[in-house]
């Protein structure tokens, strides 16, 4: 076919023949992106120079446009390292798309937190992967907002990584938490190489998954707006008081409890905009509460459901049940707990006694 | 110009002591006015004060003329000495609230402050940097044995547990009083380096690198000398977390071969770092920069 032909004729003038899954991965990389962030992508990717890329039509289809970049990769001789790269730009512009699951590692008791050396993370984290298992690829990049992104492709003994299901970890320095998404069977070996190159001791997976890692590391930094008792309360212009023309005549019946559930919403919520996460789920291990006359059901064995609650953007969802009037105010602090405990799987046992929930977890 | 050449015409030596008495003329004017803005101040913290003291004395009068119309009114109706007596006590009660609500205000200012709560206290240590106020961050702590906390703002690279492990229990004044200096001296540092990117990033070469806690950061800038830009890379390692200047200051000189007078000025630059907040290190650069544009 004509790509291919015209590969070869590249690769004669420069003497090096690109890895055929090279430039098969870097193809379908660039066909993933949207038409009009593909520029912008490429400039950030730093790999062709200025004038490569003003001989792109982006106005083309886009097979066109992949074979394009395809070929101009060749000149310039791109190894898996490059693509791997062009990979994680796409990834972190698109990070929204793979649903993260957070872990949390912790020091053995006594140890002082020593100052994060990144060279230094780096290098332990390579070469404690590569002990393990020869057949992977690795790459980092790091972010302004101190976020180290690390991208790793799995191989076997005898075959090679596969490029196209790589597990991406996002790790900032100083904190405990590591984002992860997209694992499969290799956790073991990730956990423990994390875990030595950052100096920490263990690691367990908490029980946060959401698709928003921004989010997920809102809720786990604490930076979203939490609720304090104090005695100054926000100055005025940041609530949003919007004044409405309302007709005299007009009067509310029920403006006390509006009120009233607008402030309780307000303490428990707090102001600002929620963490985003897209679903809650409860394991019920609890007794079923029913008549007596249903002696099927009570008292034997503890009746098991799932509750899942899913939504585009469940914690707003949740606060505006109330003041739409779908449920009471203040709502059960299961639901209402999910940022501060940091958590959005739970599973409910019985209480000795009385039937209310306790958080226990796995 | 024409005054120069007129006095030049007159001589040298008096064309000096003209000149003198100018500057000494300036001088004495600088001072006069540097004495008017003094003066200027002082009296208005007297205008705040004697503003103060005429709405207490307002108050005291409402007060007693409350009282006086409550006897004159004993024997007359009724009516009006209750709504005199209910603006008179809602004046009071005004006042009181006012003063409450600025005596918490001045509490919250002095950077820790609290309020209790149904089972505990909420602290709220506010952090400044050289007069400007920054964040504020929340404590909310369980009063039992052991004392706990529910839950907190806190950013998750403050050793807080660390802390809370050496003092939490035997001694709360400690707690606050170690936190509350971790948390200005991140808040410092962070004040800095925000402060460098912001103002001064003409000098800055590529990015300034930091880390979450801000005690490691990387930059490189330029610097001129002898009519040539020398690049520099400053590494700059808070090693004491409650302070907010460096413990060491590195700085390389990235050029091949490094003159003496280089390596004087890495020196003094490094010394300048360890002593000088960032922003104002910088600013004394661009002020130096200024001046040699100006002679030049």
């Amino acid at each position: 076919m004509s790509a291919s032909g015209r590969r070869r004729r590249g690769a004669l003038d420069s003497g090096f023949t690109m890895d055929e899954t090279v430039a098969e991965y870097i193809r379908r990389t660039v066909l993933k992106i949207p038409r009009h962030q593909i520029m912008e992508m490429l400039t950030m990717w730093e790999f062709l120079s200025k004038t490569q890329l003003e001989t792109i039509n982006v106005h083309q289809l886009k097979e066109r446009i992949s074979q394009e970049v395809v070929e101009l990769c060749e000149e310039n001789s791109a190894s898996i390292k490059q693509a791997a790269i062009l990979d994680m730009i796409y990834n972190y512009t698109y990070r929204n798309k793979k649903v993260w699951t957070v872990y949390q590692m912790t020091k053995a008791a006594g140890e002082e937190t020593d100052s994060f050396n990144l060279a230094d993370f780096k290098y332990k984290f390579k070469r404690s992967l590569r002990s393990a298992l020869k057949n992977v690829t690795i790459n980092f990049r790091e972010y302004e907002d101190n976020a180290i992104w690390i991208r790793i492709a799995w191989g076997t003994q005898y075959t090679k990584p596969n490029q196209y299901k790589a597990t991406y970890v996002v790790y900032h320095s100083q904190t405990p938490y590591v984002f992860i998404s997209s694992l499969r069977s290799s956790i073991p070996l990730l956990c423990q190489a994390l875990v030595h190159a950052s100096n920490y001791h263990d690691i367990h997976e908490m029980e946060l998954r959401s698709r928003c890692i921004d989010s997920l590391k809102d809720i786990v930094f604490k930076r979203y707006s939490q609720t304090f008792q104090t005695y100054h309360p926000r100055p005025l212009q940041e609530r949003n008081v919007a004044p409405e023309k309302v007709d005299p005549r007009i009067i509310q019946e029920n403006k006390r409890e509006k009120e009233r559930i607008q402030s309780v919403n307000q303490e428990v919520f707090g102001e600002g905009l929620q963490p985003k996460i897209e679903f809650a789920q409860y394991k019920l291990e609890t007794m079923f509460k029913g008549e007596p006359e249903m002696d099927i059901l009570t008292e034997k064995e503890p009746f098991r459901c799932v509750v899942k609650f899913s939504s585009p953007h469940l914690l707003e969802a949740l606060k505006s049940l109330a003041p739409a009037g779908m449920a009471d105010a203040p709502l059960s602090p299961l639901l209402t707990c999910i940022p501060q405990k940091a958590r959005n799987y739970f599973k409910i046992k019985e209480r000795k006694g009385i039937l209310s929930a306790s958080c226990l977890g796995p | 110009m024409e005054e120069a050449t007129a006095y030049l015409r007159d001589g040298v030596l008096s064309h000096l002591e003209k000149l003198e008495a100018h500057a000494r003329k300036l001088a004495l004017k600088q001072e006069e006015t540097q004495r008017q803005q003094e003066n200027l101040v002082r009296l208005r913290a007297r205008i705040q004060e004697l503003r103060l003291q005429r709405d207490e004395l307002q108050t005291k009068v409402n007060l007693q003329q409350v009282g006086l119309i409550r006897q004159e009114g004993a024997t007359g109706s009724n009516v009006e000495p209750v709504q005199a007596a209910e603006t008179g006590g809602q004046a009071l009660l005004k006042w009181k609230v006012e003063n409450v609500k600025a005596m918490l205000q001045a509490f919250r200012l002095t950077g820790i402050s609290g309020k209790l709560t149904k089972q505990g206290v909420c602290f709220c240590i506010s952090t400044a940097y050289e007069g400007t106020y920054l964040d504020s961050y929340y404590l909310d702590l369980l009063i039992q044995q052991p004392v706990q906390i529910r839950h907190h703002s806190v950013p998750i690279f403050i050793p807080l547990e660390q802390i809370a492990k050496k003092y939490l229990q035997t001694d709360i004044k400690c707690f606050l009083a170690m936190l509350s200096d971790h948390l200005n001296a991140y808040a410092g540092r962070k004040y800095q380096a925000d402060q460098l990117q912001d103002h001064y990033s003409a000098f800055l070469e590529g990015t300034l690198q930091r880390n979450s806690l801000h005690n490691v950061l990387f930059f490189n800038y330029d610097v001129e000398t002898e009519s040539k830009t020398f690049p520099f890379r400053a590494k700059l390692v808070y090693g004491d977390l409650t302070r907010s200047l460096p413990t060491e200051a590195t700085i390389t000189c990235k050029a091949g071969d490094v003159s003496d007078s280089l390596v004087e000025k890495t020196a003094a630059h490094s010394n300048l770092f360890r002593h000088m907040a960032l922003h104002k290190a910088f600013n004394s650069f661009r002020r130096a920069a200024e001046s040699l544009d100006q002679t030049a």
